[in-house]
């Protein structure tokens, strides 16, 4: 059964959309990530206008954050006032990022920038979570003979503006998550992503975060904003297609319980070490795509 | 018997006349078996039938042309930077039909020549596209206004809005004609003329339009207007939509 996207305009199988959601549901479930990076990928290549697939994924990743926020504040596992200041600069960057968006759209590059980021940031991210991955698994084989401090102090932490975050047990200046929240955004907003697999390693790594409440801060600064690019994109570009993420949805929140009960049946660095592979997998194959001669140099695009 | 006579001359005359007419000019009329289609959340192309009668002869060819509500076309042409491949090039075609197809009894080389299909603006070569606007690209060596136009239909083609003739109309004994027409589910809405034309010996010598109404209904209209005329307001609803449809998934789900 076909169905017709009102936004997209154009359409599509009933079918293809809700195994979309559930295939990448249970991916997200298995590896407790948001999925965004393998969806709007997906969506482009079957055919959903890039500009489209961008603004209807931040409107899906609102609903499977606030799904995924609700457990971990059941375990008091977020920082509500690291969040806050992290959404902030998330909503600020995000702003930023649906104008240079439009332009960019208006420009035609807006397909080359959507790769590029995604080459660019899911090339470093995987290959840092392969590395670490593997050298945990090594290091388990070989126990005892690591030691790790705390966290490192370096420059960042003579910033001004300080302020105590109780729950994270961090005394850091403010300007360092707000900067960090406003890189990420302007990504999430290009991307169409959350922006989890880079806000989560750069609170861990940037902030010092203890790792028990990284996930659940991140999961709670990424509904606000991608609340505010759905928004702003809704305003903007009309391109949020309502009836796609309400369809794809249906499909993630059904994946998504598998793919939790399949997590359990690996441990975390293997868990680490495959979502690595499948990071860079999407890095290699969006690389490839930019660098091989397209067999057809023109393309259309009707501007209605 | 003389004003029979001249009775029965002046019916002869005006028999030869209206036969004479109908050689140089023939009558055509065409319709469509429906002229409203609603674009719908279960839309997915649409097949009709095209069908009317027409005064003809031996030899006659029925030509048909579909033309879409015009509309702008970006192009855009990539070449390689730096080792990748970006658009470096973007011409804008104003009001190009969003979609043309043309059907026939035959190829339609066989049925006029070039400049007789120029004339009556039969064929997207022959509707006057223009590039309006262009950005220039400094140091390549550019195509040329063909290969531009070329590419154009290739590219439109392959998206099925400018497809070769489609397709076949049947014309039985001089006077019926009728052909399928098939829509692609990526249509604009909007009017679409429909033109149909009878050729004899290279000649085209009646004509008739109609219209063809493409809208958007149902469902999907609903949701269509609203993004675009209430835009704000399909946001936060949108927004809303997720965040009640996230809270139920972690409530129905909710384990231990």
């Amino acid at each position: 059964m076909y169905i017709y996207l009102p936004i997209a305009e154009i359409s599509m199988h009933i079918g293809i959309i809700i195994g979309l959601g559930g295939g990448v549901g249970f991916l997200s479930g298995l590896f407790g990530v948001g999925g965004g990076f393998l969806m709007t990928p997906l969506l482009i290549f079957f055919g959903i206008p890039p500009a489209v697939a961008v603004a209807t994924e931040a409107n899906q990743i609102v609903a499977s954050s606030v799904s995924g926020v609700l457990a971990h504040m059941r375990r008091g596992n977020v920082d509500f006032k690291m969040g806050g200041i992290l959404l902030l600069g998330g909503v600020i960057g995000s702003s930023l990022g649906v104008v240079l968006f439009t332009t960019l759209r208006e420009m035609g590059q807006i397909d080359l920038v959507i790769k590029l980021s995604y080459v660019v940031f899911l090339g470093i991210i995987g290959f840092l979570m392969l590395l670490e991955s593997v050298r945990t698994i090594l290091r388990t084989r070989r126990p005892g003979i690591h030691k790790t401090k705390l966290h490192q102090h370096n420059w960042l932490h003579g910033l001004p503006l300080k302020m105590r975050f109780r729950r994270s047990k961090l005394y850091i200046s403010a300007l360092l998550p707000l900067a960090i929240g406003a890189f990420v955004g302007v990504l999430a907003a290009i991307m169409g992503v959350g922006g989890g697999f880079i806000m989560v390693p750069a609170m861990i790594y940037l902030l010092g975060m203890p790792t028990s409440v990284v996930v659940g801060t991140s999961l709670f600064q990424i509904i606000f904003v991608t609340a505010n690019v759905t928004f702003l994109q809704s305003v903007q570009t009309q391109t949020v297609d309502f009836m796609l993420a309400g369809l794809l949805l249906f499909g993630a929140v059904i994946g998504a319980q598998f793919g939790t009960r399949a997590s359990a049946l690996l441990r975390g660095e293997q868990l680490r070490g495959l979502l690595a592979l499948m990071v860079l997998a999407v890095c290699i194959k969006l690389g490839f795509d930019l660098a091989l001669r397209p067999d057809d140099l023109f393309s259309v695009e009707l501007l209605k | 018997m003389i004003r029979a006579r001249h009775f029965m001359l002046s019916f002869i005359l005006l028999l030869g006349m209206t036969s004479l007419a109908a050689a140089n000019s023939g009558r055509l009329v065409a319709d469509l078996s429906k002229s409203n289609i609603a674009i719908t959340s279960g839309f997915h192309g649409t097949d009709l039938l095209l069908f009317g009668a027409v005064d003809g002869a031996v030899g006659d060819d029925i030509l048909v042309v579909i033309s879409g509500p015009p509309t702008d076309i970006a192009q855009r042409r990539k070449a390689n930077r730096a080792g990748i491949w970006i658009n470096v090039e973007t011409n804008i075609w104003q009001k190009a039909p969003s979609l043309y197809t043309i059907l026939a009894t035959s190829p339609i080389d066989k049925i006029a020549n070039p400049e007789t299909l120029a004339s009556l603006a039969i064929g997207t070569n022959n509707i006057g596209l223009e590039i309006a606007a262009k950005t220039p690209v400094a140091g390549q060596s550019e195509p040329t206004a063909n290969e531009f136009i070329a590419a154009l239909q290739a590219n439109m083609a392959s998206i099925d809005l400018w497809p070769d003739q489609t397709g076949n109309v049947t014309l039985t004994e001089n006077a019926l004609f009728r052909t399928e027409v098939k829509l692609p589910a990526n249509i604009l809405s909007g009017t679409y003329k429909v033109r149909v034309l009878q050729f004899r010996n290279g000649v085209a010598i009646s004509e008739d339009i109609t219209n063809l109404y493409i809208k958007k209904g149902g469902l999907s209209a609903g949701i269509y207007n609203f993004a675009h005329n209430y835009s704000a307001l399909y946001g936060i609803f949108a927004i809303l939509f997720a965040v009640a449809a996230g809270w139920l998934a972690a409530v129905a789900f909710r384990r231990k």
